[in-house]
């Protein structure tokens, strides 16, 4: 068996490269990491600094043209930064090579000019803002980006650290990503492309991995940064939020979930098996490790086909699934706590409780019925849980623990009520309600987590009648 | 002592023939064929008075007469523990409850283990505990950081160390009350009464309640104790206030005490199995890092995490044991531990957060850990 070694760094020509290190990830896959210290990534951060008034004169506008070249090597067949990806992935993420493509052509069709200026123009009616003082509202204002944006990522989702970086520089701020473990392909291939057509653009970036929880290397920097945004579980992001000077910006994206729900327009005879498919496939992609993936089916109980009917449509649909989307690999406590839920899923359908479970056996796919809430878990390799509700304000009432962590809901068949429901799910913390074939990749212009992710990253500055 | 209520003759034969075998045949590695005939029928017994795991069983076609040996016997997660009371036999023999704690994860209930026989249970933690700390003296006096069973009912842990001592002791001191409470002074004069009267003692706790206390000392070292002193060390190793490896935690206890780093045994338990894995360094010190050695009638497997079937000896599994001390539940359970089976004995890589490091110690680091912060 051949192991690929994958160098997981880009840094600007005029630094020194250090020795690096490998370790294995999955067993085909080795990455080898620089040696750093904090001397060493401090003088890193300072260089990235010194190149914000080089990036800066560059137009906003450019930047989507140049960064959605780029991108768009990412969806072009044949194109060897694609087909590079594509060999790389399914070992770096431990999704199947199908998997792959599918998330890979999700995540890259927002690389693409056209989305990037489209984004530049949502969040600021006109790119010219970053640019330079323009008229709005009646007052001159100008939006200016960080001198240096540090972004940390930790989680196993391709693609979001790339979609970071771009945010990024579309405000003009050089960055330093540290891209999550299972996502550290993409952001290196794609400051690879990046250097093909911009050098110079490129030398303002730095992708660099090292192991979560380095406070001593993570320090120097959070206090060299002006805006400081991280991905990851609450504890990886609260213990950052520690680290960070409370003068600096910081854009926090924690620990999510999504759920869905499913009304009873779109439980009939008709319907209910579409609904299912696009229901699995949103399971399927990410294999249930995104802050996108739905956790939770919520199924209306008044429609002609019943929750629990349901629950066998959607298995059936998740079985069907496993052959153009096949799972990918699980890590070993990941498997772990799946044959517990499944198993104590089992047990507690042979004592009579109204439960159920479908699974696929040496196939990680599995879906609960659980009508009485009791097999709560963060659920990892397409495992999903299908709870009845009485009727839609139910469904707030079920998801009100999980306030705080709440980000997409997917939605099918809930008909007339669909506004009144989400405005009700935006006050318990929900910040995206969408069709379920649309759920697993949001549009680039999404209120991510609610905030924007633009205007997050930017300070305005007014200047305002002096009258000289 | 017969239970009461609808338990056949049968299931009691077969848990006094067990109890009789705790108690004598522990130094004789069981031969496969007698831990399979064992298993078999306690298998049978459970598969009829247990009506839950029975169609549990069946749904999966695993009914006795198409089940040869106890590796197909249908394994029962620790999770499930948390949802279902599985007793085997009638509910109104069971005699008592242990809790797992909560765990950080707060949408999991805490699980509980219905004990049904506790003269089974008692016979297989005694023969383990004498094997394994008690191998070259009658009596000892026992001091520890484990709260009492007085105090915490519902703790395997504390219900472990409390029968242990009834037999065993020949004076106990419990110097950590119900609430987490370390009484530093008490343990101080202990110590420093058996190190001047050359009286060996043993030290339990878990690393947590350990770690606690040589916080407070902060790095005085007391008297030496006897050298026959010896200490057992329970729980996890990511203890709620500060991370520890193993050896450091031993190195610095070996130094305050004044005892060899191998008169410290780990003990391996949790509440869902009621026989205890030990290292067994206090009798082969040479065999230190030799892993956690079970008692004949607990055998144990490291599964492919995908098949859940065997791995290769010394290879990574998910850990599986068949304890026959479980005859009153359920005997064959799968964990979240990770670890590799050599020669039998198990090698733990990773205790996961859901997985208790066994419930009792974790609720007491968090009990230490308020109690800590109420003081502070």
């Amino acid at each position: 068996m051949t192991r690929d070694i994958f160098d997981a760094w880009t840094i600007p020509a005029s630094v020194e490269v250090p020795g690096a290190t490998s370790a294995a990830l999955g067993t085909e896959f080795s990455v080898r990491s620089l040696s750093i210290d904090p001397r060493w990534l401090n003088g890193l951060a300072d260089i990235l600094i010194e190149g914000s008034s080089r990036l800066r004169k560059r137009k906003a506008a450019d930047l989507a043209q140049i960064l959605g070249i780029a991108g768009s090597r990412f969806l072009k067949e044949g194109d060897p930064f694609r087909t590079k990806a594509l060999e790389l992935l399914p070992r770096a993420s431990g999704l199947s090579a199908p998997m792959a493509r599918a998330v890979l052509d999700g995540m890259a069709a927002d690389w693409v000019e056209d989305r990037l200026r489209g984004l530049l123009n949502n969040e600021f009616g006109t790119s010219d803002t970053l640019d330079g003082f323009v008229k709005q509202n009646g007052c001159q204002t100008m939006a200016i980006g960080a001198d240096l944006c540090v972004q940390i990522v930790s989680g196993s989702v391709p693609g979001v650290g790339v979609t970071a970086l771009i945010r990024s520089l579309l405000t003009k701020a050089p960055t330093l990503l540290k891209p999550g473990r299972g996502d550290v392909v993409l952001p290196v291939l794609f400051m690879q492309a990046l250097a093909v057509i911009d050098q110079d653009l490129a030398e303002n970036v730095a992708v660099l991995y090292w192991p979560g929880g380095s406070s001593d290397l993570e320090r120097g920097v959070l206090d060299r940064a002006s805006i400081v945004t991280t991905y990851g579980g609450d504890e990886s992001v609260e213990s950052i939020r520690a680290l960070t000077p409370v003068t600096k910006r910081f854009v926090a994206y924690h620990h999510r979930i999504s759920v869905g729900v499913v009304g009873s327009q779109a439980l009939t005879s008709g319907l209910a098996e579409q609904a299912a498919r696009d229901v699995a496939r949103a399971v399927a992609v990410f294999d249930q490790r995104g802050c996108v993936s739905p956790r939770s089916i919520y199924v209306e109980s008044r429609g002609d086909i019943t929750p629990e009917a349901f629950a066998g449509y959607l298995a059936s649909a998740l079985e069907a699934i496993e052959n153009d989307l096949p799972g990918g690999d699980l890590e070993l406590e990941e498997a772990a706590a799946l044959h517990q839920v499944r198993g104590a899923a089992e047990l507690l359908a042979a004592s009579g409780s109204p439960g159920g479970v479908y699974h696929g056996g040496k196939a990680f796919w599995t879906v609960i019925f659980d009508p009485d809430s009791e097999l709560r878990c963060n659920h990892v390799g397409r495992v999903v849980r299908v709870e009845p509700i009485e009727n839609l304000s139910d469904l707030i009432n079920r998801l009100s623990p999980d306030k705080g962590h709440l980000q997409s809901v997917g939605v099918a068949g809930v008909g007339a009520e669909l506004e009144e429901l989400a405005e009700e799910l935006g006050r318990i913390g929900v910040s995206r309600i969408a069709k379920f074939s649309e759920l697993p990749f949001p549009p680039p212009s999404w209120h991510h987590d609610g905030g924007s992710p633009l205007r997050d990253l930017v300070h305005w500055v007014d200047l305002e009648e002096v009258g000289d | 002592m017969s239970p009461i209520g609808r338990v056949p003759e049968e299931f009691d034969v077969l848990a006094s023939e067990l109890e009789i075998h705790f108690s004598q045949d522990f130094t004789s590695r069981w031969s496969d064929l007698k831990f399979e005939e064992f298993a078999l029928r306690a298998f049978n017994a459970q598969f009829q008075y247990n009506p839950v795991y029975r169609r549990f069983c069946e749904d999966k076609n695993a009914v006795p007469t198409a089940v040869k040996s106890w590796r197909d016997v249908p394994m029962v997660p620790t999770r499930a523990f948390r949802h279902l009371d599985l007793v085997t036999g009638d509910h109104s023999s069971v005699r008592m409850v242990f809790r797992t704690s909560g765990t950080t994860n707060t949408t999991l209930a805490p699980g509980r283990h219905l004990v049904s026989r506790p003269a089974l249970y008692h016979a297989s933690l005694l023969s383990s505990f004498r094997e394994y700390l008690l191998p070259d003296v009658e009596e000892i006096k026992f001091v520890s950081l484990i709260p009492s069973p007085v105090d915490l009912p519902h703790s395997s842990l504390s219900h472990m160390v409390g029968v242990a001592a009834d037999t065993m002791s020949s004076e106990t001191h419990w110097l950590v009350n119900g609430e987490g409470v370390l009484n530093s002074i008490g343990l101080r004069n202990v110590l420093n009464d058996a190190a001047l009267e050359g009286e060996r003692i043993l030290l339990l706790g878990t690393a947590f309640a350990f770690v606690h206390w040589l916080d407070e000392l902060a790095g005085k070292e007391l008297r030496r104790l006897p050298p026959e002193s010896r200490i057992m060390e329970t729980g996890g190793f990511k203890a709620q206030t500060r991370n520890i490896t193993k050896e450091q935690l031993y190195q610095s206890l070996s130094t305050t005490v004044g005892l060899e780093p191998h008169r410290i045994v780990n003990e391996y338990g949790m509440t869902e199995l009621l026989s205890q894995l030990y290292e067994s360094n206090l009798t082969r010190p040479n065999e230190i890092q030799a892993g956690h050695t079970p008692p004949p009638w607990l055998r144990v497997r490291a599964l492919n995490p995908t098949t859940l079937e065997p791995v290769a000896e010394n290879e990574t599994g998910l850990l599986a044991f068949f304890d026959l001390a479980n005859l009153g539940s359920v005997c064959h359970v799968l964990t979240e531990d990770i670890g590799r089976v050599i020669d039998g004995k198990v090698h733990l890589e990773g205790r996961f957060p859901n997985a208790e490091p066994r419930g009792c110690s974790r609720a007491m680091d968090q009990l230490m850990a308020s109690s800590r912060g109420t003081r502070r």
